[in-house]
């Protein structure tokens, strides 16, 4: 499948890549590879040393969330979108429930 | 007296500090790595290389270097798991190992890393975390963390790490096995038939000086050992309390010993809103309180584990950052106080090293 991929400015920032990638892949997970394999400093970004999908990024195809954050198995159709998002969560402490110390302390 | 360098890590960035060689004038860098977690920042005085640990909500933990003073910075490798679970989520510290280009890096969750090419490769050192003790091991409120380490700087392979809540481990043969040096800490929690040494450590430092001499602000007390943690002292007896984060040294005295305590692990603040840093001048028989300059009312922030550092002056220097963003400093070994920065972000470490 002939996929696009569009990645957020919040991490165009960080990272010198185009807004819009096209890719090819039958579900997230191949599209995703494809997309690393072209801007290998995206793996870090996006997934975590296990090859999940990171606590705070989202991945919407389409309109839809990705259900597998895991294998990244949610499949694909021609043309469709895949979005890179930052999630909004990403402004809560990561590590630690509202009433507890940071992860400084 | 050389110029004093000073890292000023927070929770939105670096700040690189220049001292004049009387340390009263300060020249400061723009916020380096601006937006992203200052976990922890050091020099390493082999390679002249500022280290910068930092992480950011969604994009995770890198690990940069800077050898022009903030002008440029080079990304280094991060150090990652291998096994397909576990993720690196913070480097908590890093620090110089025993020959040329060994680094290094206690994680979160967990787990040490070396690196023997300066950071660009790491390796999981699973001698730290598969060693049998480890079962044990359960995150405190930070998060399982291995957040010091000290490595002996006439021996090596004498390595000594402490963590939340992995306890003291030593190991004498850098790294390839470790012992736990937990025994006699009192967990206040706990009734006395469940005590087995309480491993929530706070801060740890081996003093270069003296082999064997520990220094350490535990969750539940201020202890000294004498033995590489074989035996542990209480030494904060008259101390406001136990509970404190940071610790520093005198690099030229193994009896001076530097604690901010808290008001306990339920309040994490000094008490009465009142700041003061404590000192023990004779290996913690006894206490001086030393606040001239600091705030003495309505102080209600946490000063964080690294977020006291001193220098290697005579008088010493001592530095250290609050969770409100204000940097403190002294240049006659505490006796006074002034305040060096405000409205920074929480301050979550505080290094000093001499500038040649």
């Amino acid at each position: 499948m002939s996929v696009e991929i569009r990645m957020a400015k919040g991490l165009r920032v960080h990272v010198d890549v185009p807004a819009t990638v096209n890719v090819d892949g039958d579900n997230a997970r191949e599209a995703v590879d494809a997309l690393i394999v072209a801007f290998p400093e995206l793996q870090r970004f996006v997934l975590d040393d296990a090859r999940r999908l990171r606590q705070h990024v989202n991945i919407y195809i389409n309109d839809a969330l990705i259900v597998d954050r895991t294998d990244l198995s949610d499949t694909l159709a021609n043309g469709d979108r895949l979005y890179i998002l930052p999630a909004v969560s990403g402004g809560a402490l990561p590590y630690s429930t509202p009433d507890s110390p940071t992860k400084w302390s | 007296m050389s110029e004093t360098g000073l890292l000023v890590s927070t929770r939105k960035g670096l700040l690189l500090g220049r001292s004049s060689k009387d340390r009263t004038q300060w020249d400061w860098s723009d916020l380096q790595r601006g937006g992203w977690i200052v976990d922890y920042s050091m020099h390493d005085p082999r390679s002249g290389k500022v280290w910068c640990s930092a992480s950011h909500w969604q994009w995770g933990p890198r690990l940069h270097y800077t050898t022009d003073w903030g002008e440029s910075w080079t990304e280094a490798g991060t150090p990652a798991f291998t096994d397909g679970e576990r993720s690196v989520e913070a480097i908590w510290t890093v620090e110089p190992g025993g020959k040329p280009g060994l680094l290094y890096a206690g994680i979160m969750p967990g787990a040490m890393f070396a690196s023997e090419d300066d950071g660009e490769s790491w390796r999981e050192m699973t001698s730290l975390s598969q060693h049998p003790a480890a079962e044990h091991w359960e995150p405190g409120a930070a998060g399982l963390v291995i957040h010091h380490i000290s490595v002996d700087p006439e021996d090596p392979n004498r390595i000594v790490t402490g963590g939340s809540a992995t306890g003291i481990m030593i190991s004498y043969d850098g790294g390839e096995s470790w012992s736990v040096r937990n025994e006699g800490i009192f967990n206040e929690h706990f009734p006395a038939e469940f005590q087995q040494g309480a491993p929530c450590v706070h801060s740890l430092i081996a003093h270069p000086r003296q082999r064997g001499r520990l220094w350490q602000q535990n969750h539940f007390g201020q202890y000294r050992s004498d033995d590489d943690g074989e035996s542990w002292h209480v030494v904060g007896e008259d101390l406001p309390g136990v509970f404190g984060f940071p610790a520093a040294i005198d690099p030229r005295d193994p009896d001076v010993c530097y604690f901010v305590p808290h008001d306990s692990d339920q309040a994490r603040m000094p008490y009465n809103g009142a700041l003061a840093v404590y000192r023990t001048r004779d290996a913690g028989e006894s206490w001086e309180r030393l606040a001239d300059g600091l705030p003495q009312e309505g102080f209600y922030h946490t000063v964080y584990r690294h977020a006291l550092g001193q220098d290697a002056g005579d008088p010493l220097g001592l530095y250290f950052g609050s969770s409100g963003g204000e940097l403190y400093g002294s240049t006659d070994a505490g006796e006074h106080w002034s305040l060096m920065r405000e409205h920074l972000a929480p301050i979550t470490a505080v290094r000093a090293f001499p500038l040649d």
